[in-house]
């Protein structure tokens, strides 16, 4: 029992040592610690967020799809970028032999491409992201919008020959028609590069995509309709195929159409983003190693210049009778205040990057690419802790070897 | 506890009971042993004390004086445990200090020894309560305990409507208050004092003194000083000069 409130008392005395240096900011090594992790950590939660942003909207989202098939390196196919990415060839043979077996509902190819929509007479065109699938019979919704408007099956493509007729529909979510300011029958002209096409609205739907704190805007298309004018005709190209099955088994078939894909079902989603995605791991793991490494050696100075500072008052407790390792655990403790304080400062101030970054991309690009998710909070308040610790050590050693004869004497 | 107090006290115990004793201490410094260049054997020394030997018993309140250089503090740093001798014994508590290791000394302190220092010494962070409890975080006393005790020790040194005020917040004068019930929380057998009217006026450190007088009934007090107001009061005076004892009682 004693023990325990020797422990309590001396991490509630780093506590109001720690408080007690702040509100007087007697101590600038204390104030610029807690600065600097606030700075790594906002820098982090920032980055984590866009990451989390590119990371959730790799896949096409639709209801009733059990299977995405994603290249391996289907690293940039964000929201706003997909071209340059791996894609899936010979797109429309391989959906029209996986629609054939009896245990496969649905199946299309998607393309995701960012297109300038500019409504007929009007003098802005405004970037939304266009889906081209192959809508089915029986109609669903991919990226949150119903295929309901659009014909069945995939005319223009006309085995391959891409001379068959156009339909020039465009079904609109929401988000889209508003930024527009159309309505269903209005005409718009898409342009991708130097290509340009006329498309009808043929419909509005209720429906987004979500991205960051918005929807996207959205357009879904037919295929061919959209590898022509991406000039993606030439091997039939699309970024992803979704199916819709209620059987396990097919999934091992599913695997055997492309080399270097992943297969990934619709509960695993959220974990498809970390697993298949290597661009927003990446910036998230090189945003969080920076984070530690910046946090750590920042706090270890500072604190280590900070124990320097208060080596009279750590013999002071030394000459009390406090043992070395209740003095190095005084100074652990003071350390991880001091960098979750900063952690905390950090969270609030990258919640605020996260929604700059989104008001520049939304200005820039029209689109929302980074993602607040609560676990951040969790997430970089626990990271910061983490940097207090590690960075501990390095006042704890200078604790551990102040003389205190010489220190009581420091002035 | 009443602001003035000057019994007779009997003299002091025999030796062998005495509560702090020092035979023959010398201690003997290394100049430039913190350099990493000069830690040769022909490295010069100095030596602070020389053949020191005192003892203090319980209820025993004694003065160490003598010109600055003369040993007073060094002779103050071995008697609190903060320093062992060179060559010699030291016993507190009936304890030879020299075969303590470093956290044998700190133990000691914690169990035995209460320090006041001439500037305070107090943590600015910390209430005056707070700075009284110091003592008894680390021997493992409750939250409620803790500050009960210094609540009750800050009331007998006057302080009872200071406690929640910090260092800054108070004079001189409530701030070595603060550092005494500080060394007395724990109710130590010992307690070394030093300089503690060294940054006082001559009334503030008459006060101050009054309330090191009092608790010398219940331990032994030495005290380093300067101060003539100090050596008139003290049961016995130690009179240090070149790290030798020239005079004691």
């Amino acid at each position: 029992m004693a023990r325990r409130h020797r422990l309590f008392g001396v991490v509630g005395l780093a506590g109001r040592r720690v408080l007690g240096r702040l509100r007087t900011t007697s101590s600038k090594q204390v104030l610029l610690s807690v600065l600097g992790v606030a700075l790594a950590v906002t820098l982090m939660t920032t980055v984590s967020g866009i990451a989390l942003g590119l990371g959730a909207e790799n896949a096409i989202q639709s209801e009733g799809v059990d299977y995405w098939v994603v290249p391996e390196a289907s690293t940039a196919s964000s929201v706003a970028v997909s071209v340059g990415s791996p894609q899936l060839g010979d797109t429309h043979a391989i959906t029209d032999r996986l629609s054939r077996d009896e245990r496969v509902d649905y199946a299309t190819p998607v393309q995701t491409q960012l297109v300038t929509l500019a409504p007929e007479g009007g003098s802005t065109d405004e970037y939304v992201l266009a889906a081209g699938i192959i809508p089915p019979e029986e109609p669903t919704s991919v990226v949150g919008v119903s295929t309901e408007a659009l014909t069945p099956g995939d005319p223009h493509y006309a085995n391959g020959s891409y001379d068959g007729p156009r339909t020039g529909e465009l079904v609109l979510n929401d988000a889209a028609a508003e930024l527009l300011g159309v309505s269903a029958g209005d005409e718009v002209t898409a342009s991708v590069g130097g290509s340009k096409a006329a498309f009808t609205v043929a419909d509005v739907r209720e429906g987004s995509l979500s991205s960051g704190v918005g929807p996207v805007p959205v357009a879904l298309v037919h295929l061919s309709e959209l590898q022509t004018m991406t000039g993606s005709t030439e091997g039939d190209l699309a970024d992803q195929l979704l199916v819709s099955t209620d059987s396990a088994g097919v999934r091992s078939d599913i695997e055997a159409l492309y080399p270097r894909t992943s297969v990934v079902t619709q509960t695993g989603l959220a974990v498809r983003g970390a697993s298949t995605s290597s661009l927003p791991l990446a910036m998230a793991a090189v945003s969080l190693v920076v984070a530690v490494l910046v946090g750590v050696l920042f706090v270890a100075t500072m604190m280590g210049l900070e124990v320097n500072a208060d080596r009279r008052n750590l013999a002071v407790l030394s000459a009390m009778g406090y043992r070395t390792s209740s003095q190095m655990l005084l100074v652990v403790a003071e350390t991880v205040v001091v960098a979750t304080v900063g952690g905390v400062v950090g969270v609030v101030a990258g919640i605020g990057g996260i929604h700059l970054t989104n008001a520049i991309t939304r200005e820039l690009l029209g689109v929302q690419v980074a993602l607040f998710d609560p676990v951040l909070v969790g997430y970089s308040v626990a990271v910061a802790a983490l940097i207090g610790l590690v960075s501990s050590v390095y006042p704890a050693w200078l604790t551990w070897r102040t003389p205190t004869l010489e220190a009581m004497s420091h002035d | 506890m009443s602001d003035s107090v000057s019994e007779h006290r009997p003299p002091a115990a025999a030796d062998s009971a005495a509560t702090l004793r020092c035979e023959q201490v010398v201690r003997e410094y290394t100049r430039g042993s913190d350099s990493l260049f000069s830690r040769g054997s022909d490295a010069p020394t100095v030596r602070a004390l020389d053949g020191v030997s005192i003892s203090v018993s319980t209820g025993e309140f004694v003065a160490i004086a003598g010109p600055s250089g003369s040993g007073k503090s060094t002779l103050l740093h071995l008697l609190a445990a903060l320093d062992t001798p060179t060559r010699g014994d030291v016993r507190i508590a009936g304890t030879d200090v020299r075969s303590l290791s470093n956290r044998g000394r700190t133990k000691l302190r914690r169990d035995t020894i209460g320090i006041v220092f001439q500037h305070f010494h107090l943590l600015p962070s910390l209430s005056a309560r707070g700075n009284v409890a110091l003592p008894l975080i680390e021997r493992g006393v409750s939250k409620r305990d803790r500050r009960a005790r210094a609540e009750e020790l800050l009331e007998r040194v006057g302080l009872g409507d200071r406690a929640g005020h910090k260092p800054g917040e108070l004079s001189g004068g409530e701030q070595q208050r603060v550092a005494i019930a500080r060394a007395l929380v724990s109710d130590p057998a010992v307690l070394i004092a030093d300089e503690p009217t060294g940054e006082l006026d001559t009334e503030t450190g008459q006060r101050v003194l009054d309330y090191i007088e009092q608790t010398a009934t219940e331990r032994a007090v030495v005290v380093a000083t300067h101060d003539e107001h100090v050596i008139e009061r003290a049961d016995r005076v130690v009179r240090l000069r070149d790290g030798h004892v020239v005079s004691d009682g």
